[in-house]
């Protein structure tokens, strides 16, 4: 095992590599980062100069990225083209940001698309699973934008009609959110409504792969063994079936985490949260390499991380599985 | 021990989750939460860092945030007139060759932290914006200073190099006055990143009504009442700037009472604003000037080379109806903008450019007069050239896109074919810098004031992307710069505007209107549609019921 993921961990070198070259080239390659301060007819040549003399705009692309390669490895990725800020500083901000949210949103729809994949497995056909099944597909089919706008529309007319304020519709937190339990309150109150548009998604993936699971499962010799043996239909379901069913599920799950790290960026940009979503938009707009390679390191390693503990918690899962 | 039936487990899991979400939403208050006296604005951009003046800081939520710590020795009115805010009266001009100016500051003008602000302070910025290690923004007017010398703490002189009639501009942008006590010594590219503090004592200082106390980077910008601020004392003890860059977030901010004050970019979806009880709505002509820019250069279209092309072009668009189109629901009252300079609110106004309406038959007259012929296809061709060109403006931008979709039909229907070339913004300016087009749509942000127009319609200005060049305008706004009589001023301004109104290197369309939306019970709020923008008199404002 542990040969295993140091052998994974060691392929992913040259693979981080190659991405932070291509996406450098792509975008520093996309137009001039200047442009918009060019447009100015204010803007001095002399502060447009010291610019491009800070951050090689003038050098060839590869001397560009040798520069990038060295910020990244001895200062932390550097700063932004045109601000003297730590880029550091703002992704140590915006990564726990975006984690609550992803694990909010994770947590509810694991929880409620495995409890609703198995209802429907053990009631295969009934009016519980045509329904369930209708609205995984129209879940599956629904824009994220659509969904993130008629959910502020519907909590803001809410607080409209009855003034009765349940969630809010944009930003992480309140004026005045205060500390402890009163803060955890607010911030769950900003980030319900985020969560539940990306939740819808992941949770209609979840119940139609924790269904098939299931059905594959419950319908094998050894749960018709347990049946045989005389154990409760509910037992046999939970303890025998539904652990074995959960393996793919688990597996999914953690993709999803690594990807959803990069930040759900419509999402987050909607509902105007500070994560890594409007950090790599605004930067990427501003055409700021510096930032989307940092994003583009710190993603890709998330989603390298997660693919790997997928793999180890598959094994531990399912005892067949061995590497080699 | 028995287990519970399954059904009875169920219920109970039920029942807890439902108690903990009532339980969660009873938490919740039908009003955000928060201290009295506090307005929250919903700001649409965050300011990329705090310090205004430096170019990577420059936008305009800066100048209308932190820039409220920072005014300058004049403020712009809504009218567009500057009036004195730290001066003491009006810059006296006590010679006019050299062009001398003497300042006076207000002798109770003081900083946050005690300190008066003095004349060290002025010539503290004039040599900071100087500086060419600073990477700021504009040096507009400072570089024109010749000398700076100080009379006494609160009195000092400015020789100029040669007259400078828009010197009310100079130490009256994002960030007025900088604090020399508190910078001096510091790298002014990276001091104030983050906050605007002394890093003397590491606490924020400030010269206007209110001071920074809390900057969450993402999220919020809270400004609380200055205790030693020296003029009018602010009803409200707190600004917060909740940045919310979605406008249809905003708006629904607005609506359900999460923010008290909006001030975003028209956008079609603001007109639902308008029809909810308890908001107000204020519209009024802002300082984005849209226009066309017909680039007569080598990578222009032939014909557009041609004033009469140019002209038949002009009243082949119906600007009246392009306007009527956009902003029927948002300001009804909009009419196109007919001067290059000066804008429909300000009182040096002209109509240079109103001959300019849509006629089809002087389109024919113009073309037939020239050898132009229209084809099967209704659109005319001249000398063998037809007259099909590109016209093109930042994509996304929706307004535009549809200004541009009005003005195609209309000029098909006068034999021109116009197809649109959209393209995001970051490949429309460095075309249209590269003077790689055929017809821009885009907006300069105008002041109200002719300097600069010399760099945009001027032979050889630096912004000049349209290749124009007349000797006459050239010198009329060179002297208008220079030109300290108003009255004179502006004759020479509106002598340029009339002869590009005939030659057209540029049809303007219309002036980007405000949109300001405040609950109603908010007093004070006024909007300023230049760009000092709406919290120009954050001292004014007071909820409903508040006096000072």
């Amino acid at each position: 095992m542990l040969t295993f993921i140091l052998r994974r961990l060691l392929y992913s070198i040259p693979v981080l590599i190659a991405a932070s070259f291509l996406i450098f080239v792509s975008v520093s390659a996309a137009g001039d980062p200047l442009s918009t301060l060019k447009q100015n007819p204010l803007v001095s040549e002399q502060t447009l100069k010291n610019i491009s003399e800070k951050k090689h705009l003038d050098e060839p692309l590869l001397i560009r990225y040798g520069y990038w390669v060295q910020e990244a490895v001895t200062d932390k990725f550097g700063t932004p083209l045109l601000v003297e800020e730590p880029i550091w500083n703002d992704l140590k901000r915006v990564i726990p940001h975006t984690l609550q949210l992803v694990l909010l949103a994770e947590s509810f729809a694991i929880f409620f698309g495995i409890l609703i994949g198995v209802y429907s497995a053990i009631r295969q056909y009934s009016f519980f699973d045509y329904t369930t099944t209708t609205l995984s597909f129209l879940g599956f089919a629904m824009p994220v934008f659509w969904l993130a706008l008629m959910l502020q529309i519907l909590f803001t007319n809410i607080a409209l009609k009855w003034d009765v304020r349940i969630f809010y519709t944009s930003g992480l937190s309140s004026t005045d959110a205060g500390s402890g339990f009163g803060f955890v309150v607010d911030r769950l109150q900003h980030l319900a409504i985020p969560a539940m548009t990306i939740a819808v998604v992941s949770m209609a993936q979840y119940s139609r792969y924790m269904r098939a699971a299931m059905l594959e499962v419950i319908n094998s010799d050894y749960v018709r063994a347990a049946r045989a043996k005389g154990l409760t239909e509910t037992r046999v379901t939970m303890k025998h079936a539904f652990r074995n069913a959960l393996i793919p599920v688990v597996t999914i799950s953690a993709l999803n985490f690594g990807v959803l790290i990069g930040g759900a960026v419509i999402t987050e940009s909607i509902f105007g949260l500070d994560g890594m979503g409007p950090y790599f938009l605004n930067n990427l707009l501003s055409q700021d390499a510096y930032p989307v390679m940092a994003w583009l390191m710190v993603v890709a390693t998330m989603v390298v991380a997660f693919n790997l503990i997928a793999d180890v918690v598959y094994a531990k899962l399912d005892p067949r599985i061995r590497f080699e | 021990m028995q287990r519970a039936p399954a059904r009875r487990r169920y219920t109970v899991l039920a029942l807890v989750i439902g108690v903990t979400a009532v339980a969660l939403g009873g938490l919740a208050s039908s009003t955000p939460a928060a201290a009295p006296a506090t307005i929250v604005f919903g700001a649409e951009q965050e300011p990329p860092c705090l310090n205004g003046v430096l170019a990577g800081c420059n936008n305009t939520w800066t100048s209308w945030t932190v820039g409220i710590a920072f005014p300058g020795a004049y403020r712009q009115k809504p009218d567009f007139t500057w009036e004195p805010y730290m001066l003491d009266g009006e810059a006296k001009i006590t010679s006019r060759n050299p062009f001398t100016l003497l300042y006076k500051i207000k002798q109770n003008a003081v900083w946050s932290d005690g300190r008066p602000i003095t004349s060290d302070d002025f010539i503290f910025t004039a040599t900071t914006t100087l500086n060419p290690r600073n990477d700021v923004a504009a040096r507009t007017g400072f570089d024109q200073m010749k000398r700076l010398v100080k009379v006494n703490a609160k009195t000092f002189r400015v020789v100029f190099k040669q007259p400078f009639a828009a010197y009310k501009q100079i130490w009256s942008g994002a960030f007025g006055v900088l604090p020399k006590h508190a910078l001096q010594g510091r790298d002014f590219n990276t001091v104030w990143n983050t906050n605007v503090n002394n890093p003397n004592n590491g606490r924020a200082i400030s010269g206007g009504p209110f001071i920074v106390s809390d900057y969450q980077r993402g999220q919020s910008l809270t400004m609380v009442r200055n205790p030693r601020w020296w003029g009018k004392r602010p009803a409200v003890d707190r600004i917060v700037f909740r940045f919310i860059t979605n406008t249809d977030s905003e708006i629904q901010a607005m609506r359900g009472g999460e923010v008290d004050a909006i001030y975003p970019q028209p956008q079609l979806q603001l007109s639902s604003l308008s029809r909810q009880s308890g908001l107000k709505v204020e519209s009024n002509l802002g300082s984005n000037l849209e226009h066309l820019d017909f680039n007569t250069g080598p990578r222009g279209f032939s014909l557009a080379r041609a004033p009469w092309f140019r002209q038949a072009l002009a009243y082949a668009i119906d600007r009246e109806a392009v306007v009527r189109q956009l902003f029927r629901t948002l300001n009804p009252s909009l009419r196109p903008l007919q001067n290059l300079t000066y804008v429909n609110n300000q009182k040096e106004y002209a109509p240079s450019f109103s001959r300019y309406t849509f006629n089809r038959g002087r389109v024919d007259s113009i073309m037939r007069a020239h050898g132009c012929s229209k084809g099967g296809d209704g659109i005319y061709s001249c000398g063998g050239v037809k007259a099909s060109l590109r016209i093109g403006t930042t994509a996304g931008n929706r307004l535009r896109e549809l200004s541009l979709e009005i003005i195609q039909a209309q000029a098909k229907t006068a034999g021109i074919d116009l197809r649109i070339d959209n393209s995001p913004s970051r490949i429309f300016f460095p075309a249209v810098s590269d003077e790689n087009y055929h017809i821009a749509l885009f907006a300069w942000v105008g002041t109200g004031d002719p300097v600069g127009q010399v760099d945009i319609y001027g032979c050889g200005g630096g912004s000049n992307w349209k290749a124009y060049c007349s000797r006459k305008v050239t010198n009329l706004l060179r002297q208008s710069d220079a030109e300290l009589d108003p009255a004179k001023r502006r004759s020479l301004v509106l002598q340029a505007d009339r002869i590009m109104a005939t030659n057209l290197p540029t049809l303007p369309l219309y002036q980007k209107p405000t949109y300001f939306v405040y609950k109603s019970k908010l007093r004070g709020m006024k909007d300023n549609p230049t760009s000092a923008g709406p919290t120009w008199n954050v001292e004014d404002w007071r909820l409903g019921g508040v006096t000072n």
